[in-house]
């Protein structure tokens, strides 16, 4: 790997944002995510390899470490927020169309659950694995999911249900996309999400945790 | 014993940053620096957020029905499965509760996520549920004098949606309060305004019992209150 890549990686593992954050304390006073992404694409490295070179494997390594107990979700918020700051410069080239991202991914807490921290955790691992993100918030009606799937084809779908209540509105808003949508992926968690509700309610794939949903993903990237 | 409505200070509650850094998953020995320090700054900002309110209203006359694990409280009948209805069964009449944090310590969270600051917003989160968990923990203190005054004793808190409790029988218990009680609404997904708010019963009578650990009556292995409790 590039040196400048692996620099930027270990700023978005270490949640070392830009020159001004102060930890951790190794690393105090040197460039962050923000300006080494800045100096990297000014020496010529393109944003895919940025993307692809230093933020996914930064963030799957923070998403497997998450996943074994080694860090807590305060950690992968603050790497999400360095891989933030590495993504804003990379985000014009996505809107131009020059680099492509691995494919677009519709979330939001369903119908009734104003839970979002479980819901923004995995969107923001989802897009720190390379994908684009819709993120539609909470209390999200099945309408709105199938108008948002009308707008992005092909769009891989996130469900997301904190309370035995609402999960019934996540069963209704699979139906409803089924109906209309047969071939399209839906991936469902939050508490009370079993991998045995997540079958019987006609969804693809569970996850109790957001790199699993990350690695699911791999397998269509595009 | 008397209906009793309450108003506590967020220094009352004495949370700390390692009971935050607990919540959140940290075991003995571990704590981020940088996390820390976040935690202690939104625990500053907590105390001029959080409005703590708590209020009870007891029941006597209560049925309890063995077979179908309930209980019948002014004519309701709540379905508290087998744990909850084991640990309130000898009680003689039944304390039903509220607590809240307030409205603005869920608004400061959700602010500081819509701007982008996930973390931050996780923070406000975290300890807008511990404040309200605390107020109904001193509300309980409260209660427990009330009634020793009795020569009575006290179960321990249970709440809808906790051991097999179905979070929707949350509508029944909002219907036994006085209406606006504690300013706390319900919706029709069992989700209460303020978020940050707790209900639930607790048992009162000569032969209940209070247990200081009650994680291991309960089957969900994964809480996060079994690791830290």
């Amino acid at each position: 790997m590039n040196d400048i890549l692996k620099l930027i990686a270990n700023c978005v593992e270490n949640g070392k944002i830009d020159r001004n954050t102060p930890y951790p304390p190794g690393m105090k006073g040197q460039d962050g995510a923000d300006e080494l992404t800045r100096l990297a694409l000014d020496s010529g490295i393109k944003p895919e390899q940025i993307l692809d070179g230093a933020l996914v494997p930064a963030m799957a390594v923070v998403g497997d470490k998450f996943s074994r107990k080694e860090i807590y979700v305060p950690q992968m918020l603050m790497s999400a927020k360095a891989m933030n700051g590495a993504m804003k410069h990379l985000k014009p080239y996505f809107s131009t169309g020059e680099t492509k991202r691995k494919g677009k991914v519709i979330i939001g807490t369903v119908a009734g659950d104003l839970h979002d921290i479980g819901k923004n955790l995995v969107a923001m691992m989802i897009e720190g694995g390379g994908w684009e993100v819709i993120d539609l918030g909470v209390d999200v009606s099945s309408e709105k999911f199938l108008k948002t799937i009308d707008e992005n084809p092909g769009a891989f779908i996130g469900l997301s249900a904190l309370l035995t209540t609402t999960m019934e509105n996540m069963k209704k808003t699979v139906a409803a996309i089924r109906e209309k949508h047969s071939g399209l992926k839906i991936l469902v968690g939050g508490a009370p999400v079993t991998k045995e509700y997540c079958e019987r309610i006609g969804a693809d794939f569970y996850s109790p945790d957001p790199q699993g949903a990350v690695n699911y993903l791999k397998q269509f990237a595009e | 014993m008397n209906d009793s409505t309450f108003k506590f200070e967020f220094s009352d509650l004495n949370l700390d940053v390692r009971q935050i850094e607990m919540v959140m998953g940290y075991r003995e020995g571990e704590s981020h620096e940088a996390i820390s320090d976040l935690i202690a700054g939104a625990l500053i900002d907590a105390e001029s957020f959080c409005e703590l309110k708590a209020e009870y209203r007891i029941f006597s006359g209560i049925e309890f029905n063995p077979s179908e694990k309930s209980v019948k409280i002014a004519g309701l009948e709540f379905s508290l499965k087998k744990i909850v209805f084991g640990q309130l069964r000898k009680s003689e009449s039944m304390a039903v509760f509220l607590s809240t944090a307030g409205e603005k310590i869920g608004e400061m969270s959700r602010k500081a996520m819509k701007d982008g600051d996930l973390l931050q917003g996780y923070i406000y989160d975290v300890i807008g549920s511990e404040a309200a968990d605390g107020a109904s923990a001193l509300m309980q203190e409260k209660l427990k004098m009330a009634a020793e005054m009795e020569g009575l004793r006290i179960t321990n808190r249970y709440s809808p949606g906790y051991c097999d409790w179905n979070v929707d029988e949350q509508h029944k218990l909002f219907h036994l309060m006085k209406d606006n009680f504690c300013g706390i609404t319900v919706n029709s997904s069992a989700l209460m305004s303020p978020e940050k708010s707790v209900s639930g019963f607790i048992g009162i009578g000569r032969e209940v019992r209070f247990n200081k650990y009650t994680c291991g009556l309960c089957d969900m292995k994964d809480c996060i209150y079994r690791k830290i409790r």
